[in-house]
């Protein structure tokens, strides 16, 4: 027996070390263990797996297949002076049918960490819920919260682990750590990760640039980078079908992410349009 | 010559596999049918019909899919019946592990992540189901989990799911939701306020929004099985529907 | 479409690469990086798929500065190239082979200015100047025509200026600008591009 495992046999476990080491006892009859990099997921048996999941979920290879897999989205996340702006729709479908107006697409990670949903609703909202078990791993191995270029890092090397096998994300994650300050890291599926200031994802995410490029701004106020973020949805909501339902707007500083309400599109657009004079397309 | 031939090549034979193999590998199949789950304050209900088919054809006019896996929690997945089935199957098992491991009653949040894994874990062959689990929360509210085929999760007021899925939901949003209705005082500026449903509305709501789906989707029809769960357990109804 | 510029000059070698990360049809980031430093004389210029380029070059990265940690000694650049080359030509011959086109850049046992092509099928050529894509369709003739064997790398800079202003010119795609950077005696800096 090693020096280490009879100072470990006698040594007091604190509550973090014993709940790290639930996390690592196996459940070999249950969902995946946690200490993996990767669950196991089934595969279809034959040889070429990636065709067979193409030819049943992408509707743009065969418009006829039965699983569809919600696609479409707006989603924007800009740094500015007083930390980061996060704004979502909430808008999911299924080639022209809605399938929901409710959609969370802001992925709480943890109380400190945000994570946007863009792509496949399922890879994104299983594997962002992954990263926050991994994310909690982390503090009690290092007694540390970790860096959001670290975790945004474990997500990207995941979805380069499962390159070409189908999933689909398109995600930034949002955080903010004394040493790194207020940061955003843009992740999605094809094992793509970078930093920046502004990114917007989704098929909306040109009409969301043209309104934060035109309107951004470092010193913006708090309230002015809100409804920068909020007008910036709408506008991808208005122009984009496959974009709608509701906006969500987060606010992230060092003290963690704060949530700044939900506003149906349906109210929101005329109360705007009145307030700037703005959308002059359409006639009341 | 070719008599000769194929008495000679019997077990051996190249000839035999000349023919084209089909070699699309396609498992799955739609066997129609419509499930519905509405939440109240101290209940919860899910309705399918239970009419099975292939095509045109109609297979079962009673397969019920709607099923009470204990706990007080109802589940269905409805598509291809066949995942459905296995779904619910191995839901069942891992909720008599978790019994054995934990000693105590599954929560229907805890269900509904159960339930994601099970479906994620399969999503590169997914199961091809749309599912909807019911039951009490914590506050013994009631509660919908609505689930897409690779178990991106939601919870609702009320979900529809399957063939009849874009006739009903509609309707839903707005006799349960309250959609694009306006207080009649108001003048068109005020929208009419939420309320939860009670248990007599809902089941009400139910079944109209079968008797409707049955008039207009072939797929849908014969029988219509409502399970409703409240604190005391759970309660089966079941209501013909038209036999066409 | 992404560049990346090359050019060997008698007393250092300059390697530019476009700033803009393009998906699709956005631009995603205007100050972008496609070049990896491997140690004091080398650095590691790539393009190619999104997720592969910067998978491999991280790979690239970390495994050249093991070898000095292992080794005591750095390798020089045709080392280099010699086990870029190598991995590439590995990864091919894999299911999933990494899509990267490189450009390694350094001085050749800190003396001799060196420039070496490789793309993603492990072909290797090590030339005077290059270009990876379209770029090389603009930029090949004004090198053919300007460039000298003895040029030195404040006139390679020039060189490289009039290359990016016929990018600018006729090259259809936006890539924000150049991020230039010289490796020479001194080591590797950055001189333009970083602002």
């Amino acid at each position: 027996m090693s020096i280490n495992a009879i100072a470990k046999k006698y040594s007091y476990k604190t509550l973090a070390e014993r709940e790290l080491e639930d996390a690592n006892e196996e459940y070999e009859h249950f969902v995946p263990n946690l200490s993996t990099m990767s669950p196991s997921l089934t595969l279809p048996p034959i040889s070429q797996p990636t065709e067979f999941l193409r030819a049943h979920t992408d509707d743009s290879v065969n418009p006829e297949c039965k699983i569809k897999i919600a696609h479409g989205t707006t989603t924007l996340a800009f740094r500015f002076q007083g930390g980061i702006v996060v704004a979502v729709d909430s808008r999911a479908t299924a080639g022209s049918w809605v399938a929901s107006q409710t959609v969370k697409k802001v992925i709480e990670i943890n109380p400190m960490l945000l994570g946007t949903m863009a792509g496949g609703a399922a890879d994104c909202q299983y594997w962002e819920t992954w990263l926050g078990t991994q994310c909690r791993l982390h503090e009690l191995r290092n007694k540390e919260r970790i860096s959001v270029a670290a975790a945004s890092k474990i997500l990207c090397n995941l979805m380069y682990e499962y390159k070409g096998m189908g999933l689909s994300m398109g995600t930034m994650v949002c955080g903010c750590t004394p040493k790194e300050g207020p940061t955003i890291y843009y992740v999605d599926s094809d094992g793509t990760r970078l930093k920046g200031d502004m990114f917007s994802v989704g098929s909306g995410q040109t009409f969301a640039y043209g309104v934060m490029d035109s309107n951004y701004r470092w010193d913006l106020t708090v309230d002015e980078a809100l409804y920068l973020g909020k007008r910036a949805i709408l506008a991808a909501t208005h122009r984009d079908a496959y974009s709608g339902g509701s906006i969500n707007l987060f606010h992230v500083t060092e003290k963690g992410w704060v949530y700044h309400g939900n506003y149906d599109v349906g109210p929101l657009f005329w109360e705007i349009k009145e307030k700037e004079g703005s959308f002059n397309n359409v006639k009341v | 010559m070719q008599a000769q031939n194929t008495l000679l090549n019997t077990e051996y034979s190249t000839d035999a596999q000349t023919e084209p193999i089909e070699h699309r590998f396609n498992p799955y199949q739609d066997n129609g049918g419509t499930i519905l789950g509405i939440a109240g304050e101290d209940f919860a209900v899910l309705a399918g019909d239970t009419r099975q088919t292939v095509g045109y054809s109609i297979d079962s006019r009673y397969e019920p899919k709607v099923h009470d896996v204990g706990d007080n929690l109802l589940l269905s997945a409805n598509g291809f019946s066949a995942d459905g089935v296995q779904l619910v199957k191995v839901f069942q098992n891992q909720l008599k592990w978790y019994h054995f491991d934990n000693n105590k009653e599954m929560a229907v949040s805890s269900a509904a992540r159960l339930i994601q894994h099970m479906l994620y874990r399969k999503r590169m062959f997914p199961y091809y189901v749309a599912t909807i689990l019911a039951g009490l929360d914590e506050e013994g509210k009631g509660a919908i989990y609505s689930f897409d085929p690779v178990g991106s999760y939601e919870r609702e007021q009320c979900r529809a799911g399957g063939a009849a899925a874009s006739l009903i939901m509609p309707f839903l949003d707005n006799q349960v939701n309250f959609k694009n209705q306006m207080d009649p005082e108001s003048n068109g500026t005020k929208r009419r306020p939420l309320k939860y449903l009670s248990l007599e509305e809902v089941i009400q709501l139910v079944r109209d929004a079968f008797t409707s789906a049955t008039e207009r989707h072939i797929e849908v029809g014969d029988g219509l099985q409502i399970l409703i769960v409240t604190k005391d357990g759970v309660r089966s109804e079941y209501f013909p529907l038209k036999k066409d | 479409m992404e560049v990346v510029l090359g050019i060997r000059a008698k007393d250092g070698v300059i390697l530019a690469t476009s700033k803009a990360f393009t998906r699709g049809i956005s631009v995603l980031k205007a100050t972008d990086d496609k070049t990896r430093i491997l140690n004091d004389y080398n650095i590691l210029g790539f393009t190619g798929e999104g997720g592969d380029t910067t998978q491999f070059a991280d790979y690239i990265q970390a495994n050249i500065q093991l070898s000095t940690m292992r080794e005591g000694t750095e390798l020089n650049s045709k080392a280099i190239a010699s086990y870029v080359r190598y991995e590439l030509a590995k990864s091919l011959r894999t299911r999933k082979p990494f899509q990267v086109n490189v450009m390694l850049a350094g001085l050749d046992k800190r003396e001799e200015p060196f420039l070496s092509l490789i793309d993603y099928l492990g072909t290797r050529v090590d030339l005077p100047y290059a270009a990876h894509g379209y770029a090389a369709f603009y930029t090949m003739s004004l090198l053919d025509r300007h460039y000298t064997p003895d040029i030195s790398v404040e006139d390679g800079l020039k060189l490289l200026d009039m290359c990016e202003k016929e990018l600018v010119k006729r090259f259809p795609m936006e890539f924000k600008g150049l991020l230039v950077k010289v490796v020479d005696k001194k080591g590797i800096r950055v001189v333009k591009g970083n602002e």
